[in-house]
């Protein structure tokens, strides 16, 4: 069984195709407090390759990500 | 220790650097007012607001490069019209380079002068770059593209398993358990450079499937977010993660996606920024080679399953920048039984006014749905059940504006039109 992350905001990006799944992370980042965690789904397989470096180009970090079928479920932590 | 140089000097700076005959060409006298650009821009026709027409939009930049440039200035200032920059000034720049101009073409093409205001206004983006002041997120895409290579063993992983999961889809699709969506294959003829998502690769796979072709994709993607801020430095960075993988690859051509800016740099930009390395292949858009399939018999293609009604908007970059206007239209007539041409069309065509970055660009939906007004007008006459646009970027923009103006259209890409009216041949040529 996976360790559960307390999340401050979940956000539901299934159906989004790029570059909007990076777009609406970049935006909710700016609601949750610095040390604040983000637990997002999507379902475009681009956000595997794109939401890693988008955190690694914002300073931001990319906690965990877990597959459940089709459904990509993902945990984003505010650095700064 | 130096002094710190203020935001304006540092623009300044900028605004020299990037100055160039072209520039000054764009920016001298040549603009006689004549006034005939403004009903040509997607953004006056939908606002009538004088003050986003191409000319005004221009003119707030011209004043200033006049002002450091034109000799007249010194003497006649007020004729000229040259103005010193302030921050002020900046600050008008984002709104008029980014938030009101999608870098569409239009209005150059019906300048009787052939005035360039979007490379004035690219001029401004790209001063406003170096000095902080573009819009945050397509600073964050372009250097998350550049990322993207340097956490490669990160994704790596996560993304093979993806690709076999498509690649399980495919072979479902077309009926056999030996279809391939192949990753880093050396010697393959083609390097397909997709988008980050699912719609860019399985209509592709599905096509290269049935034409029997020779590809590989490799880990990057091909926006370049880079270029909306134009950027160099940046864009350069962001292609070369391409160029390096056909090189390393030994392809024979590298096959960009359905989208507009992708091609335009890597097709036009590319080869001048890289022109001291051995270019041995070729870059072509996806649409060039469904097109060259249906025309040489290479993909069998019936028009009966594509039985509705469809109409294509031209993507600036493909159409107005690279001059792909017959192949999507060769492709159409095959492929589709009722294709309805909208109006005005081909290099006169409206952009979708998604171009230019805007469509990431949250903040600024408002005046983007209502810019795309001219392109859901022109949907609307048509008549037609579908929209076809070969460009991402234009996709997500009609998809929009689709369900802003009630247009009720489905809205699709060029690949998936194609890969619906393919007739199976089991992957034998
Ligand atoms: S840019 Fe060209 S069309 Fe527009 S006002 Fe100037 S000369 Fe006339
Ligand atoms: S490039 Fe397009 S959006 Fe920009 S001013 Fe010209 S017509 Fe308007």
């Amino acid at each position: 069984m996976s360790e559960t992350i307390k999340a401050d905001l979940e956000l539901n990006l299934q159906g989004l195709m790029c570059p909007l799944p990076v777009v609406k992370i970049s935006q909710a980042i700016k609601n949750v407090p610095v040390g604040g965690v983000i637990e997002a789904t999507a379902t475009d397989p681009g956000v595997m390759a794109d939401i890693p470096a988008w955190a690694k180009s914002t300073g931001n970090e990319m906690l965990k990500v877990e597959k459940e079928g089709k459904v990509i479920r993902f945990w984003v932590k505010r650095l700064k | 220790m130096e002094e710190q140089k203020t935001v304006v000097e540092q623009a300044k700076e900028e605004l020299e650097k990037r100055f160039s005959r072209t520039l000054a060409v764009a920016a001298s006298n040549l603009c006689v007012h004549c006034g005939l650009c403004v009903d040509q821009c997607h953004y006056f026709v939908a606002t009538r607001d004088p003050n986003i027409s191409p000319v005004a939009k221009a003119e707030q930049v011209r004043r200033v490069v006049k002002g450091e440039h034109d000799w007249l200035r010194r003497i006649f200032p007020w004729w000229t019209g040259a103005k010193e920059l302030t921050e002020e000034d900046l600050d008008k720049w984002v709104e008029a380079a980014f938030r009101n101009c999608s870098m569409c073409q239009r209005c150059v093409v019906n300048c009787p002068l052939g005035v360039d205001t979007p490379l004035v206004l690219a001029t401004a983006r790209g001063v406003l770059t170096a000095v902080g002041k573009a819009p945050e997120i397509l600073v964050q895409l372009a250097d998350a593209a550049i990322a993207r290579e340097e956490n490669l063993e990160f994704f790596k992983d996560f993304y093979l398993e993806q690709i076999k999961e498509l690649e399980a889809e495919l072979q479902k699709k077309v009926g056999d358990p030996e279809a391939r969506i192949p990753v880093g294959v050396e010697g393959a003829r083609f390097l397909y450079v997709p988008l980050s998502g699912a719609h860019t690769i399985m209509p592709a796979a599905e096509i290269f499937y049935h034409a029997g072709e020779s590809w590989t994709l490799s880990m990057f993607e091909a926006a370049n977010y880079g270029i909306f801020l134009n950027d160099p430095v940046r864009s350069k960075r962001i292609t070369e993660r391409i160029i390096r993988e056909a090189e390393r690859l030994k392809v024979q051509e590298i096959i960009i996606t359905e989208c507009g800016h992708a091609y335009a740099v890597s097709r036009w930009e590319a080869p001048k920024w890289f022109k001291d390395q051995p270019w041995n292949f070729r870059v072509r858009s996806i649409l060039e080679v469904m097109d060259e399939y249906i025309q040489t018999g290479r993909i069998q293609v019936d028009k009966s399953r594509n039985p509705f009604s469809v109409t294509y908007h031209d993507s600036c970059n493909l159409g107005r920048n690279s001059g792909l206007f017959d192949e999507p239209r060769r492709i159409l007539a095959a492929c589709v039984e009722d294709f309805r041409e909208m109006t005005p069309n081909r290099e006169r065509n409206y952009c979708c006014g998604g171009g230019g970055g805007l469509v990431a660009i949250p903040e600024w939906q408002d005046i983007r749905l209502e810019a795309g007004k001219p392109k859901a007008d022109q949907i609307r006459a048509t008549g037609a059940e579908a929209v076809v646009a070969s460009c991402d970027n234009c996709r997500h923009q009609l998809g929009e504006i689709n369900e802003h103006y009630g247009l009720n259209v489905r809205v699709m890409g060029m690949a998936e039109l194609v890969a619906n009216a393919i007739v199976p041949n089991n992957g034998k040529k």
